[in-house]
């Protein structure tokens, strides 16, 4: 029996990048072979989804979104993980992944209508490899499995990363993606970010153990890194996905990390958290953290910040104006319209039937 | 330049009101956008309003404490690069989502629905209730176009049909023998809460002792003369913040979730007001790092943003400690504070008056006052809170001109 374990441990590219308590080591660090600008985009794109996440909070509280859900705190596994991806491969996020999608090109823009109540996520997900936002919690990781398989038996080497928070580890559909995707080798990385809140509930009261070293009982690796460093990031997803691309079968990468606003607009913090505990985890601000990274290593200066600090402030305030100048389109076709490729006659007069309750109204 | 007016939008899946807690601007002020324009509080969290334009405040339309339906107007703002408009600056009104605001400009899906091309419908039918309502009006026989609808965007809901099938049953409130009922929100439900919690989280124990206030008396008289007069609420600040430098613990924070004690570093200083909406407790940050003068300045000042409803939330939190001068406005000794979570100490001090004190074995009338401090017996026990207490009064006895 113990022999899995140990079989496990010898097949993990990832564990030896980082140090036991989970930092990236110096070593892999000076062998990720980025280029300058690329260490510079990976903190423009930080600095720009977090503003545009805050833009977002901004239009919530003006009217303009319905529910807004924050990532801050998390942008080094957003930006990380879609950079260590080939843009092949798949992507099946939470609802809270916004940033990744932002990563992947999906305009801002486009995306908020779905939190405006004009779509239900308008971007082609094939276009972008990059799956619907889903609320229904960890419904997305069977999904990721059965698109990673999809991929096998096509042979292609396209991975898929399917990407969920530390509750979700909790519900049965993650056991059962786990297991399938472990039992068949699927090419899949799960990727938990563990911000340590499910809502209102703490780490310590959704599990009692490791995440990460579950990934042993499904027969597969795991390791729990800093998802506030987004080159330890980067590093792991790499590795991770290239090891399910030569067929080794998934992994399991803990992100890390702290959700410092609230689950959502709707969700006040201030009920069941401590300011200490934030204080704690600004510290480890993915942001500012990396930034004193590139300045120490003198790959940024402060005029390039300033244009980077422009450039997103430019951006965002366009991402404003499209939303709010967004097509209305008309209810029925955007409750009923994209339901079946051949609806149903009964599903039809439904259709009608509100349709004309609208007219009358 | 056209006036713009935003309404309250509906800021958290389905509600109906929320309570001005304090405006961050004022009239005649520029804002731009996304600029803190004031804080409310829903029923579910405090949030603050960031303005949706850039333009000078004209007017605002709600005062602190008041509850503002989701819909009504909030702020008008003279918006720059608005085209000026000949319209009234309710129908300049932007367009929010859809289903907002109960009486307030309707705007997004449905009007456009219902500007299709067989608009040809009278003014007197529009009505807004969803189909199965209607159906059950039907049934009932009740007329929708006489019924007022208590929904969002004043659609007619299931138990409007209801009461108006039944007006007599509607009618029956339940009996009140004259007494009233008020409706907890804002800063009351926020006192409620935290009170609550000390109460039912820190068993807290009080102690108390009076303190000879004749140099402080003597103290604030040359003060006077001097044309610098003083309130004795920085002197008792000045004195705890000494005393708690001698003994840290009554700074500090119990962590239930780790089983530590957090030991504060800066001691911010919470100091208890009674303001016309209740208890504000603003916070004098740094209290360790000022002299007397500074205390004195910053503290009044503090005082009276409470008072007036102008503090920004960030100034009432984050506090270490509470001081509480409950002798300040009347004949009251003393009393038993209770604790300001996640605080460990809160003092209070009584009024301060002549009374007879023994010294050098002889009854003298001296000025004197009562110092009473709660504090949470997790972190300290009787002991340390008597040398607290007895170097607080040391404090304030030795206190030179
Ligand atoms: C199946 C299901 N159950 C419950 C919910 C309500 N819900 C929404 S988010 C959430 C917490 C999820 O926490 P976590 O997985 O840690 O992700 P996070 O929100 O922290 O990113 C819950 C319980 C839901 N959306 N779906």
């Amino acid at each position: 029996m113990a022999d899995v374990v140990r079989v496990v441990a010898a097949d993990d590219p990832v564990r030896p990048l980082f140090s036991p308590a989970g930092e990236l080591t110096a070593d892999a660090r000076g062998t990720l072979g980025l280029s300058p600008d690329e260490l510079r985009d990976l903190y423009h794109k930080m600095v720009w989804i977090r503003r545009t996440d805050q833009e977002a909070l901004n239009l919530q509280r003006q009217g303009e979104l319905g529910l807004w859900g924050p990532y801050q705190g998390q942008e080094a596994i957003h930006v990380g993980t879609v950079a260590a991806l080939r843009p092949t491969d798949w992507i099946f996020p939470s609802y809270r992944e916004f940033g990744m999608g932002m990563c992947r090109g999906i305009d801002p823009a486009e995306m908020l209508t779905l939190f405006r109540g004009l779509s239900h996520g308008p971007w082609d997900p094939r276009r972008y490899h990059f799956a619907p936002l889903v609320i229904p919690v960890a419904s997305q990781v069977p999904h990721a499995v059965g698109m990673a398989m999809g991929s096998r038996f096509k042979h292609g080497d396209d991975v898929v990363l399917s990407t969920f928070g530390d509750g979700a580890t909790s519900k049965g559909d993650w056991h059962e993606a786990m297991n399938f995707a472990g039992v068949f080798r699927a090419p899949v990385v799960f990727l938990c970010q563990n911000n340590r809140w499910a809502i209102s509930v703490p780490l310590a009261k959704q599990t009692a153990g490791s995440i990460a070293e579950r990934a042993q009982g499904y027969g597969f690796p795991g390791i729990r890194i800093d998802g506030n460093d987004v080159l330890a990031v980067l590093a792991a997803v790499r590795a991770a996905a290239a090891r399910a691309r030569q067929g080794d079968g998934p992994y399991l990468i803990e992100a890390m990390t702290y959700r410092m606003g609230p689950h959502t607009t709707s969700d006040d913090p201030t009920r069941y958290r401590s300011e200490t505990d934030l204080e704690r985890w600004n510290v480890k601000d993915p942001i500012p953290r990396y930034r004193e990274w590139l300045q120490g290593q003198g790959l940024i200066d402060e005029a390039s910040l300033a244009a980077i600090n422009r450039e997103v402030e430019t951006a965002v305030e366009a991402t404003r104006n499209r939303l709010k100048s967004a097509p209305v389109p008309a209810a029925g076709e955007a409750i009923f319209g994209r339901v079946y490729q051949h609806p149903p006659d009964s599903f039809l007069e439904e259709r009608q039937e509100f349709e004309s309750s609208l007219e009358s109204n | 330049m056209a006036d713009q007016t935003f309404r309250l939008p509906d800021l958290g899946e389905g509600l109906t009101e929320a309570q001005l807690v304090a405006w961050r601007v004022q009239e005649g002020a520029h804002v731009d956008v996304n600029a803190p324009l004031c804080d409310v509080e829903t029923a579910k969290a405090v949030v603050v309003i960031p303005s949706p334009w850039a333009g000078t405040v004209q007017k605002l339309h709600a005062r602190p404490g008041d509850s503002v339906a989701v819909g009504a107007p909030l702020v008008t703002i003279a918006a720059q690069g608005a085209p000026a408009s000949a319209e009234p600056a309710a129908e300049a009104a932007p367009s929010t989502l859809v289903g907002y605001g109960p009486g307030g400009p309707e705007a997004g899906i449905r009007r456009r629905a219902r500007v299709a091309p067989s608009a040809a419908v009278e003014p007197s039918t529009d009505v807004r209730a969803a189909p199965f309502v209607r159906q059950m009006a039907k049934e009932k026989g009740v007329d929708l176009a006489q019924v007022t609808g208590s929904g969002p965007g004043g659609r007619i809901t299931k138990a409007d049909v209801d009461s108006a099938a039944a007006p007599a049953a509607a009618a029956s409130a339940p009996s009140t023998d004259g007494e009233r009922r008020i409706s907890v929100v804002g800063i009351r439900k926020a006192i409620a809460r935290q009170m609550v919690r000390s109460v039912s989280t820190i068993p807290q124990f009080t102690e108390f002792a009076i303190f000879d206030a004749t140099n402080l008396m003597a103290a604030r008289e040359q003060r006077k003369a001097s044309g610098r007069p003083m309130t004795p609420l920085p002197y008792f600040i000045a004195g705890v913040v000494k005393a708690v430098r001698a003994y840290p613990l009554m700074n500090s924070s119990w962590d239930e979730s780790r089983d530590e004690i957090i030991v504060k570093q800066p001691i911010n200083v919470g100091v208890a007001v009674n303001t016309s909406q209740g208890l504000l407790v603003p916070v004098l940050r740094g209290a360790d790092k000022l002299e007397l003068e500074a205390i004195a300045e910053q503290s009044a000042h503090l005082v009276d943003g409470a008072r007036a409803g102008t503090l920004p939330p960030g100034q009432m939190s984050g506090g270490t400690i509470t001081v509480t001068n409950v002798g300040a406005s009347g004949p009251v000794e003393t009393g038993t504070p209770i604790i300001n979570p996640p605080e460990c100490c809160v003092v209070a001090f009584g009024a301060i008056k002549p009374r007879p004190m023994v010294v050098n074995g002889q009854v003298l009338a001296r000025s004197g006052a009562w110092i009473s401090i709660s504090v949470d017996h997790r972190i300290v026990d009787g002991a340390l809170a008597t040398e607290f207490l007895t170097a607080l009064v040391a404090e304030l006895e030795s206190i030179r001109a």
